[in-house]
């Protein structure tokens, strides 16, 4: 530590140079990541917030709610299942909610109508106004981003294309599925939605798109064995099932997975530059007795001091773009995201010094002397 | 226990493709503390593979050499460093101090490199910098100081882990003659007060009058040399 500040103190520029470079390589890290959970958070809150661990698709749908439609009497052939602790329907469709102020086109929003029976649990705690209530099925319960659309707490919107009206009941937070804010019905009311269409349940007795289940130790291939036509994954597997969410969380891991990996080239690289440009003074130090321990722990813990205060610098940056990023954009970044890619990359950045500490290992202090014969 | 450095039939041997050069050829020697001896001889001569192997940075291939009677010729590398560390001082040519640190920690730094530094290591230091008359520069770098400020920093870091031996090597090699009467002057005050057992390796012939025997070493011999008759002292 003496050897490794003394000399970032004397050579301040030099530092300087690295010391940014690795801010903003931190700095586009975190904003990355902070993208990356707001887009899949904004694609599939309402299935990562759900206290679900299976969910039972038709077979065939691969894992897509769209794509699935199962008769609802199953929910309760399902939950006498072994290890099933809970069974409930779920339904969702695509649709846009128009606000009831008179103005003509006023104020269109693209929502998910998601179908879950009143007080099941996939039933979302509203944070604010009241629960869902079978008796009235016209109150709903809507994401709280609806409010920034100028949507208020009891407020009633119609379906556009529709002459559906529905009453804001209650907000609840981190609700969104497919980029859009959630509004929960009554099942049976967006059975009414969804099915309009003569011919559009194909037969089906109370069709829902997929049943959700609680319980740890469920197996679910004994489920897919007991009923035709089903298919059973896990909640993250049917996260991944949601239109486009894989293609989005895949683009940003490629570019996060590459940005480490340059992360790792230019500290590694520069610090070996560093080491070969030193090797001489390695030398003369090994002379008088210094110890590859001794050289090496200098080089490293310049390293860890160097990463440390430039990922502080490039946390403290991201939350202040964060501050002043336009409300539509998807930005969420938790502590343990943060605290996961800070450690991610300091632990990069010190392998890749290992490189210059080998360097050290090979120094000869005779040949630093320059006078072997 | 003898004490000071013995070098006993110490011979080494390069191997040169199918030729095995002879660097140094059964090579004896005795310092005693408070003895200033003087290497001399025509670059090629095995000089600097002498002062390597007294210096505990290369093992000879045949032979013993004895630090205050301790025999550090067949020692592995991690024990030869520490026997440079705790018994060895360098002086080194062109001084080799390192950059980023001022004159102080040019000291300290060799008490970090055993472990940690304590009160009275700094006292120490302080002490050997106030003797050299660097006391005023004491938090200056290397780049500002003079050639000779820096070749005293140099022999006071020899001096700092109290070594029984000194070794230096071309130690007046960018002065010029007043400040290499001046450096070599100092070593031998320093080598005489604190009774240390010191070989030098110079070429410079000028400066022999400083010190009690002089060897030439030729061809890997080393033998004595007559006493300067023609010092300037």
């Amino acid at each position: 530590m003496f050897l490794a500040l003394k000399e970032i103190r004397h050579s301040k520029t030099r530092f300087m140079m690295i010391t940014a470079i690795f801010v903003l390589i931190s700095w586009l890290v975190f904003i990355l990541a902070g993208l990356g959970s707001g887009l899949t958070t904004l694609a599939a809150a309402t299935f990562k917030t759900m206290d679900a661990d299976y969910v039972v698709f038709e077979q065939g749908s691969k894992t897509s709610m769209g794509k699935s439609l199962l008769p609802g009497g199953l929910t309760e052939e399902l939950a006498q299942m072994p290890n099933v602790e809970a069974a409930s329907p779920m339904g969702i469709i695509l649709a846009s909610a128009v606000k009831d102020n008179g103005e003509l086109n006023g104020n269109k929003v693209d929502i998910a109508v998601i179908g879950v029976e009143p007080g099941s649990f996939l039933e979302p705690a509203a944070t604010e106004g009241e629960v869902l209530d079978p008796g009235r099925m016209a109150h709903v319960i809507v994401d709280i981003s609806m409010k920034d659309e100028g949507f208020e707490l009891g407020e009633t919107f119609t379906l556009d294309g529709t002459t559906e009206e529905f009453t804001i009941a209650g907000f609840a937070e981190n609700q969104t599925y497919n980029h859009v804010p959630a509004v929960y019905v009554p099942i049976a009311k967006w059975r009414e939605l969804a099915f309009a269409a003569p011919g559009s349940d194909k037969g089906i007795a109370d069709p829902v798109n997929a049943i959700m289940l609680q319980g740890k130790n469920i197996d679910p291939e004994s489920i897919n064995e007991q009923f035709a036509g089903v298919d059973t994954v896990t909640r993250s597997a049917a996260i991944q099932g949601i239109p486009g969410y894989k293609e989005e969380s895949g683009t940003i891991l490629m570019m996060l997975g590459f940005l480490l990996v340059i992360a790792a080239f230019i500290v590694g690289v520069f610090f070996y530059v560093l080491t070969m440009q030193k090797s001489n003074q390695f030398g003369i130090m090994k002379a008088i007795g210094a110890k590859n321990g001794f050289l090496g722990k200098a080089v490293l813990s310049q390293v860890f001091v160097l990463s440390v205060a430039s990922i502080a610098v490039g946390i403290l940056l991201t939350y202040g773009t964060a501050a002043v990023l336009p409300k539509g954009m998807p930005f969420l970044l938790d502590i343990k995201l943060v605290a996961s890619y800070s450690l991610a990359l300091l632990a990069i950045s010190m392998l890749s010094s290992l490189v210059s500490v080998r360097t050290i290992l090979k120094i000869d202090p005779l040949k630093a002397l320059g006078r072997v014969e | 226990m003898t004490q000071g450095l013995q070098i006993i039939s110490v011979s080494k041997y390069y191997n040169e493709g199918p030729d095995r050069v002879t660097a140094l050829d059964r090579v004896s020697l005795r310092v005693e503390p408070g003895e200033f001896v003087a290497v001399v001889g025509p670059s090629g001569s095995g000089k600097s593979t002498f002062l390597s192997i007294a210096g505990a940075l290369l093992r000879p291939s045949e032979g013993d050499v004895l630090l205050n009677g301790k025999n550090i010729a067949k020692l592995s590398d991690k024990a030869l460093s520490d026997v440079r560390l705790h018994e060895i001082g360098f002086i080194m040519q062109a001084s080799n101090l390192v950059p980023y640190l001022n004159v102080l920690d040019q000291l300290l730094v060799v008490k970090r490199m055993a472990g940690k530094v304590r009160a009275e290591d700094k006292a120490f230091a302080e002490r050997l910098i106030e003797d050299f008359g660097l006391g005023e520069k004491k938090k200056r770098y290397p780049e500002e100081l003079s050639g000779g400020e820096k070749q005293r920093v140099a022999i006071a870091r020899a001096l700092m882990n109290d070594p029984n031996v000194i070794l230096a090597d071309e130690p007046t090699a960018s002065l010029d003659t007043k400040r290499a009467h001046e450096v070599v002057s100092l070593i031998a005050r320093e080598v005489k007060t604190r009774r240390k057992a010191a070989v030098m390796v110079t070429h410079d012939e000028r400066l022999l009058s400083y010190c009690d025997k002089v060897y030439r070493m030729e061809d890997g011999k080393l033998s004595p040399a007559d006493q300067p008759s023609f010092a300037h002292a």
